[in-house]
């Protein structure tokens, strides 16, 4: 049996595309062909996890009947009450798989039965729905919907990750003309800049350089200058490889006529840590901002937990980047790169306090612009070398 | 008071500017405000004009002006 | 709006039909220039060791393969390259190896030149250290993965062969989990004992043009050009030299170069890699080191069945360790001797009679370049058995390969 993992190889454009035709000629025409669309998402889903990976497809049904039984349980439950406790209880449900296959790797060397390729966007989804269920914004919940979200194809195993009401409003009509052909444009530009980015400039830093420096890094042991070589090209790689995926996704969920949004937006271009967060992994850390951050900072400040308000921000970072560490995995260089982001950022919002205040005498022009984006960039690269799990190899293997 | 003033009162409190002037500044891009302070904005509004917005109610493209903020408030009273 | 579609899509189809035209067609594969063969033979890169168009060219010319690992990086003036390069020799080593390269990483890659080499002759360099008891680092062995080494293998695996199937297990559990699935389902299938479809040959084929055409391409860009260093060794050596004379040369090369540590290594090599309290450290580390058990002896079980089924007379090499180095490591010396025997019997009892057994020389000065790779008066050792061995007609051998040396049986055998 064959087996395609997605945006994996060539071959896969090719098949993908091929299969996609049908549904252009449809939107070119102003009708989405829906049974179609589903027939083609639902094969290249089967073809991720056919032959060895066989046990990840059952994981996934399993997955996906578990949040339809919790989000619609909570549905259920949300028109006539809203408890906190229900509501902490149906993240928790939610959650609950996905902190099971977080945890494994910490107890056991084989993975768990329950992980599957995107299960950690999906939890996104699904928990994103739950918290509108609570605020309100959703009402009407059918199950299709819920599970054509979550499923979508070209994003399901690494995003970006979407919002249930867009994509609602993507999915249910067909873009006009002269609008799909600006997203067929976008689609083809982000498809060629996504093969420059993977398959070009990723494989350079990722497969041919990277392992060199790891190499003599290793050799040398310690600190080295090809450790901070590796420290920079890792953080290329991770750059190319992931925004590279990121544009796949972008540019084929637009010849399905949906516009999921973007991922990336020249984050080492980025003058700030702050700002850095608004151009990198945005879908996720648009989430995390979205349903982490404001909603503790929001909790703390109406229970008036803490009165003064910078050290609510403070603690609500805090909590922000540890969950986001932990997310990636429990290692202590995942949590390490969480806690060193929230620290960043802790102190980027004092400088920018003070600054503020001193706008009179604070200096700027060209010069103090490009200083601070080259801070920013060495401080990320340098949280990149934590993230990488190279030290963990380096120092203590 | 109306709403239009307590909403620009309100931002006064957070940007430490006076926008009355300026009721089509994108307050994200210009980074007057931020995540903290929206949130801090929702509070006000819930206790000032006693309207409940839910976070995720809060898109940035529909309260990213004072203007638009205004209308939302006046919407919602 | 149809002007606006061909705007889009036109870049898009011609893109495709030049990729695929390149990639597709069978590229005519010209004649590379000397030069590039000379300097491919001695660069140890993986694009070489992976590829095939540049062993394909050399092994037709004089170029004989050396196989072996790190030991083929140390490049003084006496390394079979120089050696054969200064004196003229008819043959010019192709050093196929590099640092973490083991049996089957070998086995692998000599898929791709030893069906057209049949009945030719070949160096082989065995390291003990590749005897290790879990085997190749999977991490190497993928380091080194070909997969179009990997769909030639399945190309002429044969599903009823206990030695395809074996090695069909084996890179099943080692390669990359990105590995091709249509790789995976062909080994899949040879280990289970099927033979593979229709189908799955038609889409390996096309797969196996493709990366041919990518080799033959890319191939010629090699990283690292070693020939400088072959060329810095032939100016040290005299016009003309018996073996005598070599030797004695190659001490006193050695000499000079070992001045900082009373081991016999090299200057550069101790206080790169043993300076500092690294030295301290390897006091005694070594003594649980152990090489007798080891799923290696399967592994290098596949190269002896794959000489013998293209008939190539092979001369083995067993470089020993140097001794004043293992004295301070604690490495058993017993258990050297042990392994070295073992390994002796596998290649004596299936008639593979040329091997050259150095493991007793790790006393002698200027032998070994540093730790257990052979330099200067090793290399000459080398020498007196290698050159005779590739440049006189040598008896027929007469193999005869057991099926038992696959087994656990034998891997765990003392």
């Amino acid at each position: 049996m064959i087996n395609l993992q997605p945006y994996a190889d060539p071959q896969y454009f090719i098949y993908l595309l091929v299969a996609l035709i049908p549904l252009m000629v449809g939107l070119w025409h102003g009708h989405r062909l829906k049974v179609y669309e589903v027939l083609v998402s639902l094969s290249f889903i089967v073809l991720m996890f056919t032959g060895e990976k066989w046990h990840q497809g059952v994981a996934l049904i399993g997955y996906l009947i578990w949040q339809v039984v919790v989000i619609f349980a909570y549905a259920h439950y949300r028109k006539a009450h809203n408890q906190t406790s229900w509501f902490v209880i149906a993240v928790l449900a939610s959650i609950f798989p996905l902190v099971i296959v977080k945890l494994t790797p910490v107890f056991s060397v084989t993975p768990s039965l329950l992980g599957f390729l995107g299960i950690s966007y999906l939890t996104f989804k699904a928990v994103q729905i739950i918290m509108e269920l609570r605020d309100g914004t959703i009402k009407a919940l059918r199950v299709w919907p819920v599970i054509r979200f979550m499923c979508f194809m070209p994003t399901i195993s690494s995003g970006p990750i979407d919002r249930f009401r867009r994509f609602e409003q993507d999915v249910e009509g067909a873009p006009e003309r002269d609008q799909y052909l600006d997203m067929l444009n976008r689609a083809v530009k982000y498809l060629f800049l996504g093969f420059l980015y993977k398959y070009v400039l990723g494989y350079l830093f990722g497969t041919v350089w990277l392992p060199q420096l790891a190499h003599f890094a290793l050799r040398i042991g310690g600190f080295s200058w090809s450790l901070v070589g590796y420290m920079y090209d890792y953080s290329m790689y991770l750059f190319f490889d992931f925004a590279g995926y990121s544009l796949f996704a972008v540019a084929i969920s637009l010849i399905m006529g949906i516009d999921t949004p973007m991922n990336f937006n020249k984050p080492f271009a980025a003058p700030n840590i702050k700002e850095f967060w608004n151009r990198w992994h945005m879908s996720l850390s648009f989430w995390f901002r979205d349903f982490v951050f404001m909603r503790t900072t929001f909790f703390i400040m109406k229970h008036k937990l803490i009165k003064n308000r910078i050290r609510v921000s403070q603690v609500a970072y805090l909590i922000n980047f540890l969950v986001m560490g932990f997310w990636h995995g429990v290692t202590w260089y995942y949590i390490v790169y969480g806690l060193f982001h929230a620290a960043a950022i802790i102190i980027n919002d004092i400088w920018l306090r003070f600054k503020k205040k001193h706008r009179q005498s604070m200096p700027h022009n060209r010069f103090t612009q490009a200083l601070a984006i080259f801070i920013t960039f060495n401080v990320v690269c340098f949280s990149f070398l934590i993230f990488s799990g190279f030290l963990d190899t380096l120092f203590f293997k | 008071m109306d709403t239009k003033t307590t909403v620009l009162n309100i931002l006064q409190d957070l940007t430490g500017e006076d926008l009355s002037s300026a009721l089509d500044t994108d307050l994200f891009a210009t980074a007057l405000l931020d995540s903290m302070d929206t949130v801090q904005l929702l509070l006000e509004l819930q206790d000032q004009l006693g309207i409940s917005v839910p976070v995720s109610e809060f898109d940035r493209n529909e309260w990213n002006t004072p203007n638009k903020i205004i209308a939302k408030a006046s919407a919602a009273q | 709006m149809k002007k606006r579609l061909w705007m889009i899509f036109g870049p898009v189809i011609l893109a495709c039909v030049l990729v695929l035209g390149v990639l597709l067609v069978p590229l005519p594969q010209g004649h590379l220039n000397q030069k590039t063969l000379r300097e491919a033979s001695v660069s140890m890169a993986p694009n070489i060791l992976l590829g095939q168009r540049i062993k394909d060219q050399a092994l037709k010319s004089d170029y004989v393969p050396f196989i072996g690992s790190s030991e083929l990086s140390r490049m003084d003036a006496f390394h079979p390259s120089v050696l054969a390069a200064k004196y003229d020799r008819p043959y010019r080593p192709f050093l196929l190896g590099a640092p973490g390269t083991q049996s089957l990483t070998h086995y692998l890659d000599n898929q791709s030149w030893i069906r057209q080499y049949r009945g030719k002759k070949v160096v082989f360099i065995i390291s003990l250290q590749w005897f290790t008891p879990k085997g190749v680092n999977p991490g190497a062995f993928q380091y080194f993965y070909s997969p179009l080494q990997a769909i030639q293998f399945l190309q002429h695996a044969d599903s009823h062969d206990a030695a395809d199937r074996y090695a069909a297990k084996r890179l099943l559990k080692l390669s990359p989990a990105k590995a091709h699935s249509d790789i995976r389902e062909g080994l899949l299938d040879i280990a289970a004992g099927v033979k593979l479809g229709q189908g799955l040959n038609t889409r390996l084929a096309i797969h196996e043009t493709l990366l041919r055409n990518e080799d033959s391409l890319f191939s010629r860009f090699t990283v690292g050009n070693h020939y400088a260093r072959i060329q810095k060794g032939m100016a040290q050596l005299p016009e003309h030299a018996t073996a005598a004379q070599l030797d004695a040369l190659a001490g006193k090369i050695g000499a000079k170069a070992t001045t900082n540590n009373h081991f016999g290594i090299e200057n550069h090599f101790f206080s790169q890699r043993l300076g500092g309290n690294k030295l301290a450290k390897m006091r005694g580390k070594q003594a649980t080191f152990d090489y007798r058990r080891s799923p290696e002896y399967g592994d290098f079980q596949l190269l002896l069945d794959q000489f013998a089924k293209n008939h190539i007379q092979v001369q083995f090499v067993i470089p020993p360790i140097n001794a004043k180095w293992a004295q301070y490591t604690h490495l058993s010396q017993p258990m050297i001797t042990t392994t070295t025997n073992k390994i002796k019997r596998q290649l004596a009892d299936q008639g593979f009679s040329h091997v050259l057994d150095l493991t007793k020389a790790g006393r002698q000065p200027y032998f070994m370049q540093d730790t257990i790779h052979l330099g200067w008066r090793g290399w000459v050792a080398v020498d007196q058995v290698v050159d005779p061995f590739l440049t006189q007609q040598q008896a027929p051998d007469h193999y005869h390969i057991q099926p038992y040396f696959f087994s656990k049986g034998w891997a765990n055998a003392q």
